[in-house]
């Protein structure tokens, strides 16, 4: 590889005028046997050789120094370069002819082949690009493939790409070593459609950078380029659809916030303005009906703000469940206590085993996933029915949770539909509430790395979910002193 | 007796209004500061004998209200916030808050603790016997003994340490951190799930219904709170 080009020829030539001379010498020995053209179309042989083995070149000057010898010790009067028959100054000539002829064809088929070859060598890098480049969508990861591919099909010293936007160095080859102090030899702009987006640089002085690898570097910048691009582009869409997304959900927040939140505020409003109007008796039932009204709705009302409120931190990202180790049945149990006179009429059954493994979850977020589904479960229970919630582990690495009614089945088209954000069957249907909660839910337990799903049962309707038992890959945490004497 | 005097520090003027409204009428002296430097103010000036401090002041922080009121005195301090801020709820109590309401509540809630508070800060309070009832329940701190029915349970060391910090702050708010740093080590402040266990095994001793318990009250994402009965922690300043 280090060689130079110049050196590889002198070689050549060297190799050739040798050959031709051992054959000659070999001829010389038995030439009392041999006919004179025979030797002439015999000496064509390293001339044939050396084109092909050695090039153009070296083929030109076997077929000088096999003329030259061929003269000088087959051709009468033998060791001198003078030629005195006509016949022979015939052979001389056709021998020369051919042995020219020869080596330019042989040549220059062979150099047809090294462009060929090349010229394969330059698709398979540039395919293996871009099939390298296809699919990607960080800038980050573009420039490091482009890098390490166009260092493969391109060795040098050193090879940095640099992007305009951000301006920086986003990849150095070989990785770790420094910038060297002089000037790049290359440096190749990388164009695109909104202008230049970044340049290659390399470094390498030998051997000096041929035009087709010139042009190889070329090609691999305007591929970088466009996959850079197109990953730009991507990114852009991707945060356009955020936009409307989030747009979308503003507008159904908007009518959705003046239809449900008005509901227990015209409650509210009427229960407290006719106990003010002192047209109900001090004593009179209707009196704590109203009252009671008032209570409930302020609940409802504060439990859908607090609803819209999860569904906003879910929809910006900022939740972040703070997972500790917690006992599944004490978070049942506080939410139960919350929800003591919700659940008046039904009877709740909670099956969750003792030796179930802690589990490591927000105790706030996961108490709000229980209080949607149970709020759920007991909206559509029939009344004196009962509403389970039953827990299992369903290998050593995940529990399975299940909240259950006997409620009317829900349409299979909508079982996935239901923890969309604001999702309802149809118009008067069962479903009241911002239609929050269920989304809620399953933006939590996905925030816990569980999936969420709801499905028909013969005996009523169930929502199931998962939640794994380890955090960060481990398992509960031993327990001090779990034995100590009392 | 005087009636005991309540300070609200609170910048909304409607739950001031409601407070001083509802407070008075239960008997309570009341006076209001909309900000938290008036706030201090005015504990300095009238030393009340309980503070209602909101956590979002428009001013200064609650948390620090908390802490430089807690340079000087040891007035009970009950918080008021929103569901949204359980970190500054722990924050505040750790800085030496008594106790919590999350907004909106039940002005049945918001009297229970203030009564449980003023109880607390009484000198020579309820606790002159070593011994204390709770429900069928007798807890000798000085004696470490435990009887449920009259019947002794046997707790493990650790478990009747945990009771008895629970029980000698009995109706007050424990953070987990604060519960771990004394019944375990400060070394152990974040092993919550010690106290998940302990806990779970103490209501298993301890409560009639260890599935709906009575006496040691779970308050989500904060801590624990032992209250001797459910009644007991009704009604006015008594």
């Amino acid at each position: 590889m280090r060689g130079s080009a110049a050196y590889n020829r002198i070689v050549g030539y060297v190799l050739a005028l040798g050959l031709t001379a051992v054959i000659t010498a070999a001829l010389f020995v038995i030439r009392d046997i041999l006919d004179t053209t025979l030797i002439a179309l015999l000496l064509l042989i390293p001339v044939g050789i050396s084109t092909s083995t050695w090039g153009l070149g070296a083929g030109i000057t076997a077929a000088l120094s096999a003329f030259l010898e061929f003269n000088y010790l087959f051709i009468q009067p033998y060791h001198t370069f003078a030629v005195h028959r006509p016949g022979d100054l015939v052979i001389l000539l056709v021998f020369l002819i051919v042995a020219v002829v020869i080596s330019q064809l042989v040549g220059r088929a062979k150099a047809g082949v090294e462009a060929a070859t090349a010229r394969e060598r330059e698709t398979t890098q540039l395919y293996e690009l871009s099939t390298g480049l296809a699919g990607l969508h960080d800038s980050g990861q573009i420039t490091r493939i482009l890098g390490e591919q166009l260092f493969m099909a391109f060795p040098c010293e050193h090879l940095e790409i640099t992007l305009s936007d951000p301006d920086s160095v986003a990849a150095r080859l070989p990785p770790g070593t420094p910038r060297p102090s002089r000037p790049p030899e290359l440096v190749v702009p990388m164009p695109a459609v909104r202008g230049v987006i970044g340049e290659i640089q390399s470094w390498r002085t030998l051997p000096v950078m041929s035009s087709a690898e010139k042009r190889l570097v070329r090609t691999f910048a305007s591929q970088g380029a466009l996959a850079l691009e197109r990953a730009a582009l991507a990114q852009a869409e991707s945060r356009a659809r955020l936009l409307e997304e989030s747009d979308r959900f503003k507008s159904s927040l908007l009518s959705s916030v003046s239809h449900d939140l008005r509901t227990p505020l015209a409650t509210i409003k009427a229960a407290a303005s006719s106990l003010r109007s002192g047209e109900i008796g001090w004593e009179s039932p209707a009196r704590a009906e109203l009252l009671a009204a008032i209570d409930d709705e302020a609940d409802h009302l504060n439990m859908l703000v607090g609803n819209l409120l999860d569904m906003s931190r879910i929809e910006s990202g900022a939740l972040h469940p703070q997972r500790t180790w917690n006992v599944l049945a004490e978070i049942v149990q506080s939410v139960l206590a919350r929800m003591r006179h919700l659940s008046e009429g039904h009877r709740l059954v909670i099956d969750i085993p003792e030796d179930l493994p802690l589990v490591p979850v927000d105790f706030v977020l996961m108490g709000q996933v229980f209080t949607n589904l149970l709020s759920n479960s007991l909206r559509f229970a029939p009344p004196d029915t009962p509403v389970r919630v039953r827990a299992k582990a369903r290998d050593d690495a995940t529990v399975l949770i299940e909240v259950s009614n006997q409620g009317p089945p829900v349409p299979t088209e909508h079982l996935q539909g239901i923890f969309d954000k604001f999702y309802r069957m149809t118009a008067a249907d069962r479903v009241t509430g911002t239609g929050l909660g269920l989304s809620i839910c399953k933006g939590v337990i996905e925030a816990h790395g569980g999936t969420i799903w709801a499905e028909n049962r013969p005996d009523g309707f169930a929502f199931n979910f998962t939640l794994p038992l380890r955090m960060d890959g481990m398992p509960q945490p031993e327990l001090p002193a779990a034995h100590e004497a009392p | 007796m005087n009636a005991p005097h309540i300070l609200v520090i609170d910048d909304e003027p409607q739950i001031l209004r409601a407070l001083r409204t509802i407070l008075t009428e239960k008997g309570f002296q009341v006076s209001a500061a909309n900000r938290g430097k008036e706030g201090l103010t005015l504990a300095a000036a009238s030393a009340p004998d309980l503070i209602i401090l909101d956590l979002g002041l428009p001013d200064m922080d609650g948390i620090e209200v908390c802490a430089r009121l807690r340079e000087w005195t040891q007035v009970p301090i009950i918080i008021l916030s929103v569901r949204e801020t359980e970190r500054e709820k722990v924050a505040a109590l750790d800085k030496g808050a008594d106790d919590y309401l999350t907004k909106p509540f039940g002005i049945e809630e918001l009297l229970a603790r203030v009564r449980v508070a003023l109880r607390h800060a009484k000198p020579g309070r309820d606790d002159q016997t070593s011994a204390v009832k709770a429900g069928k329940l007798v807890i000798d701190l000085a004696w470490h003994t435990v009887t449920r029915d009259g019947k002794p349970v046997k707790l493990t060391a650790t478990e009747f340490n945990l009771l008895a910090y629970l029980v000698s702050n009995r109706g007050r708010i424990l953070t987990h951190q604060s519960i771990l740093t004394h019944v375990w080590s400060p070394a152990d402040a974040d092993h919550t799930e010690y106290l998940r266990v302990y806990i779970g095994q103490l209501r298993k001793k301890l409560e009639p219904n260890p599935d709906e318990p009575q006496h040691i009250i779970t308050e989500p994402g904060i801590g624990y709170r032992f209250i001797t009965e459910a009644q007991d922690d009704r009604a006015g300043p008594g």
